[in-house]
């Protein structure tokens, strides 16, 4: 699926420069659920960003799906992105304004996909995800579980090969917490590729490899059986 | 406290610089283009309350109603109606004065000028209480070989040497006299409707020759100014004035039997104070203001300065959430909603005052050439009451208006929710007047464009609408009637043809954008049933049609050939002889005299008469010999005059030359021969063209005005929309973070932004183009030669076309940073 090779990423201000990944070797392959793991500051969201093509590094290759990006420019990143990857985010990142529909159709929008297309598979994706009663609320009518669950249908209704989720159950109780991770790790059995970044372990053990960043490098890297 | 208060308003000015630079500026330019306005309209409602006797002055109009055309609305009154108003009104009147305006030819040493010198009656200078420096006003209005002048005219001819008894010979009409000046006196200010630089005292006796000025009864020639008695009342006046006109007016035998005076004379009275604005469209001493251009001016600086207070509410609702923490957390305190309040609108008119040191900056700066523009003599007085009334009212207006709606939407948060959730979501209430008010502000300007459009247009359509004659490359030369050069003026036009350059030459007693109007009153022999027929009448000689370039649309023009042409001569006429003659006259005239086509008119007959009331008359009968296409000598305000030319040697008094090539170099030439025929009369012309185009000064200023204004307005309004839009991609941040990584473009997120912006633009126009239409549509009913009303479709759509251009180029650009950035710092922390 993608290939990080010698990557790198330092963060210049006027005065300082962080080094936020250092050279960087990572192979994730396509089916893969992949958790990420380190303390604060060690990288995480960074190689999240850079992986997501939100973020450029400042060196290295980075191969996805046999093409190297790392050059890229905005609009082809974001070609490249909005066909393929598919993001979830601590804090949901939905949009007040729009309800529960639109926030999902909006993966789409960008897509030139009639709206006819567009509306079919909005439902098809809510119904999989159990949101579909609340199709027209809006986002702060909802609890952060179901509003996750949005997000993850948002994530997931483009068909998007691979899915980058930012510390999805950061914001939940446990309870909603193992419901995200459950779908992820449903949509994971249906041939999804997961990339996710967590503090929790016992989360991370819903992944089948988990990477261990410190300092932005590479630690350890973890293969699991499946559970 | 209050400390606290002034502290956190200067802290959020500074903190806020975009917001502040928008509302302080954008404010400064509402108060600067009120400030202005309001001087201006200050100035005219100052005019003639300085007089002592003010309030008791009052003014004479006349309006002669003619059969079968307008009323001849004039501010002026008859030389004999001054006597008669004393007569009539004894126990009203107390004093009367008329004042004729000349043009004599003033002579002192070597120094030869025409000068508008005013004939008044003595009692001028008790009802005017002029400010005499030196020698007896009084004494120099006893005696008709004294006259007083003002120390502009003192310098202009006797410098800085003593004016007083100095002696300058003047030359009017055919009266050669020398005249002691016996007072000098203060210029007058500018806000009076009376206008005169020297005055001498009418004696009736001296201008026999000229009945029409002092002794005619069908002549206009005088402003008339009388003062009531203590306690007298003017409706009084006014209730008797028809039959003061039937017991004065000598009705001449040639109006019909059975008719009184009144039927065909009107008389009115008006407040001397009230003429500066309401006068009723007449001769003036000088050019008046008018009502219509002191309510739009007022309305203009209204709605600039109520887009600035829009701008202020408008941001500061916007930033409210902002500081909802900081109300949240001084109700915790202790803070009462009533003391948020007053914070809030302390706050507004901080702001207001830092608008105001700005606007006095720009105002101060503007001035001379604002005064400039309008002629007058401006000044703000910061001492005086007005002035600081005025700076201190709308601050006040300004800082209550903008921030009153603020500070009780801010002051309202309830601390808990705000608190609790760290920010506030605005309510949909606020989001909705908002977008109400910024649709407000365009609608406005929108209005401004069309009407800057329509006035801009319609001052075009009439400076460049073919006037009938050919206006260009005319010169016309004034006074050839003087002493002088009339009994020169064969030889002259001879000379002047002989020039190189010079095509043709014609002398007329009227010109281009003349005010004078001169009737007769003639019969058609086969139409008794038409009765007197009162028409325009313009003297004219051979040449006349063919110089200006007017053509006969049938019928054929005067000619040398045709020794009978023209108006015979009365000299020697036994009464009740039947002379005859020739007449052209234009189309206008042909549904007046009863014709139905020019063909049918030529060869018809139009019968004149002349001699004195009571003697016998003499007749004309002049045949149509020709049809004059309708030639437009005035402003298109008004419709073209039905006219009969004259062909009458002896009463003209402008030659017209129409020229070829460079016209200085033949002006130096013409005036060379005119000196040499002339040596005593000054030499004076101007280009048809040019006295054309004056015509449209006011239409050009106050177009000029709107489009200043309009301008202001859109710039204001821009501002506050730029600021809008600024603070709302700032409030969208997250969210075009999160559009950007499901895949918009930057594009997308421009377009997103633009067409939020666009919605309230569009929709003022939809509000904008029916008003605008109405009031403009309106204003060209005044003119009744006008722009197609078709011509308001394109101008709506170019109007609302620019207000959306400037929407978009505002909106635009800051949407484009805002969609460049890059997501990711927007999503992660909220």
């Amino acid at each position: 699926m993608l290939k990080l090779h010698n990557l790198s990423k330092v963060y210049q201000t006027d005065e300082v420069e962080t080094v936020a990944l250092d050279n960087v070797n990572i192979e994730i392959e396509s089916g893969e659920f992949v958790a990420i793991m380190g303390p604060s500051g060690c990288g995480k969201s960074t190689l999240l960003n850079i992986v997501g093509m939100l973020d450029s590094p400042s060196s290295g290759d980075y191969i996805f799906m046999d093409e190297n990006v790392a050059g890229y420019p905005e609009s082809k990143l974001s070609n490249i992105r909005k066909q393929n990857i598919g993001f979830i985010f601590q804090s949901f990142n939905l949009i007040d304004e729009l309800t529960v529909e639109e926030n999902i159709e909006l993966a789409l929008l960008y897509h030139n996909i009639p709206a006819s297309e567009r509306r079919e598979r909005v439902a098809r994706v809510m119904d999989k995800v159990g949101i579909a009663h609340r199709a027209k609320h809006m986002p702060s009518q909802l609890s952060g579980g179901q509003q996750q669950r949005v997000a993850v249908a948002r994530a997931v209704v483009g068909d998007q090969a691979m899915i980058l989720a930012d510390e999805p159950t950061g914001n939940l109780d446990s309870a909603h917490g193992q419901e995200v991770m459950e779908m992820l790790q449903s949509l994971n059995a249906e041939g999804t590729t997961i990339v996710m970044v967590t503090h929790s372990p016992a989360h991370a053990d819903y992944a089948r490899r988990t990477i261990n960043l410190f300092d932005g490098h590479v630690v350890t890297e973890n293969l699991r059986a499946a559970v | 406290m209050f400390q606290n208060y002034i502290q956190v308003a200067f802290r959020n000015i500074l903190a806020n610089k975009l917001y502040s630079a928008i509302n302080i500026i954008g404010l400064a330019i509402g108060l600067t283009a009120c400030v202005l306005i309001m001087l201006f309209v200050r100035d005219e409602l100052s005019f003639d309350r300085f007089w002592a006797k003010s309030d008791a002055i009052y003014r004479l109009h006349t309006t002669f109603n003619v059969p079968g055309r307008q009323p001849f609305i004039t501010s002026s009154a008859q030389g004999p109606a001054r006597q008669a108003l004393l007569n009539y009104f004894p126990q009203e009147i107390e004093q009367a004065t008329r004042f004729a305006q000349f043009q004599p030819v003033v002579e002192y040493q070597d120094k030869v000028f025409y000068e508008r010198v005013h004939w008044a009656d003595r009692e001028a200078v008790e009802i005017f209480d002029l400010t005499v420096v030196e020698g007896d006003i009084q004494a120099a209005m006893q005696d008709n070989s004294s006259i007083a002048i003002n120390q502009s005219f003192a310098h202009k001819y006797f410098g800085d040497r003593p004016a007083l008894g100095e002696v300058v010979s003047m030359t009017t009409f055919d009266l050669v006299r020398d005249y002691k000046v016996a007072a000098i006196f203060e210029d007058l200010p500018h806000n009076t409707v009376l206008d005169f630089q020297a005055l001498t005292v009418i004696d009736e006796s001296d201008f026999t020759s000229q009945p029409a000025v002092f002794t005619e009864w069908f002549s206009l020639n005088n402003w008339l100014f009388f003062t009531l008695r203590d306690g007298a009342s003017i409706t009084t006046i006014d209730s008797q004035l028809p039959a003061f006109a039937d017991a004065s007016i000598i009705v001449p035998g040639a109006f019909q039997e059975g008719t009184t005076a009144s039927d065909f004379v009107t008389y009115s009275t008006m407040k001397l104070q009230d003429l500066q604005l309401n006068a009723p469209g007449g001769r003036e001493m000088k050019p008046t203001g008018d009502t219509q251009t002191v309510t739009i001016f007022s309305a203009i600086a209204a709605l600039v300065l109520l887009i600035a207070c829009i701008n202020f509410t408008n941001l500061a609702t916007a930033k409210s959430t902002q500081r909802a923490r900081e109300v949240a957390l001084r109700k915790v305190l202790g803070a009462r909603r009533q003391q948020l309040v007053q914070q809030f609108i302390g706050e507004s008119v901080v702001v207001a005052l830092l608008a105001l040191f700005l606007a006095v900056v720009l105002v101060e700066l503007l001035l001379p050439s604002y005064g400039a523009f309008l002629g007058r003599d401006l000044s703000f007085d910061y001492s005086g009451g007005f002035g600081l009334g005025l700076l201190a009212g709308l601050v006040l207006v300004v800082g209550i208006v903008g921030g009153l709606y603020p500070a009780v939407l801010l002051s309202g948060f309830r601390p808990a929710r705000v608190l609790k959730a760290n920010r506030s979501a605005e309510s949909a209430g606020s989001i909705r007047l908002r977008a109400g008010l910024v649709i407000l502000q365009f609608t406005i300007s929108i209005a401004l464009i069309i009407a800057t459009g329509v006035v801009f247009g319609q001052m075009v359509f009439a400076a460049k609408r073919y006037p009938g004659f050919n206006k260009d490359n005319l010169i016309v030369v004034r006074n050839v009637s003087r002493q002088g050069v009339v009994e020169k003026q064969v030889a002259l036009k001879e000379e002047i043809l002989r020039l190189p350059g010079v095509v043709s030459a014609a002398y007329a007693d009227d010109v281009p954008a003349t005010s004078n109007e001169s009737n007769s009153s003639v019969t058609i022999p086969g139409n008794p049933g038409l009765g007197d027929i009162l028409i325009g009448r313009q003297i004219v000689d051979h040449d006349y049609f063919s110089t200006y370039e007017i053509p006969l649309i049938t019928g054929r023009d005067y000619d040398r050939d045709y020794s009978g042409d023209g108006i015979p001569d009365f000299e020697g006429a036994r009464p009740g002889e039947v002379l005859q003659g020739t007449l052209v006259v234009n189309q206008a005239a042909l549904p007046r005299l009863g014709f139905a086509s020019a063909k049918d008119a030529v060869g018809k007959r139009v019968q004149i008469q002349t001699g004195s009331p009571g003697s016998e008359p003499a007749f004309a009968q002049l045949e149509i010999i020709g049809v004059a296409a309708n030639a437009h000598f005035r402003s298109l305000r008004s419709v073209v005059r039905p006219e009969m030319y004259y062909l009458l040697e002896g009463n003209f008094r402008n030659l017209t030359i129409r020229y070829t090539g460079n016209p200085a170099e033949l002006v130096e030439q013409i005036e060379s021969v005119w000196r040499e025929h002339a040596p005593n009369v000054p030499f004076t012309f101007s280009f048809a063209e040019q006295d054309m185009a004056r015509l449209y000064a006011q239409e050009h200023s106050l177009a000029t005005m709107l489009g200043t204004f309009a301008s202001l307005a859109i710039l204001v309004a821009c501002m506050g929309l730029y600021g809008l839009a600024a603070f709302t991609a700032e409030r969208r941040t997250r969210e075009i973070g999160i559009r950007k990584v499901m895949g918009a473009r930057v594009m997308d997120i421009v377009r997103l932004l633009v067409w939020q912006f666009s919605k309230p633009v569009l929709l003022a126009n939809l509000i904008a183009w029916p008003l605008a239409a109405w009031g403009m549509l309106n204003w060209l009913q005044a003119f009744p030669y006008r722009l197609d009303e078709w011509v308001l479709v394109p101008l709506c759509l170019i109007a609302g076309l620019i207000a959306l251009a400037i929407a978009w180029f505002t909106v635009g650009g800051n949407a484009a940073k805002v969609a460049r950035a890059n997501p990711i710092k927007a999503l992660r922390y909220e």
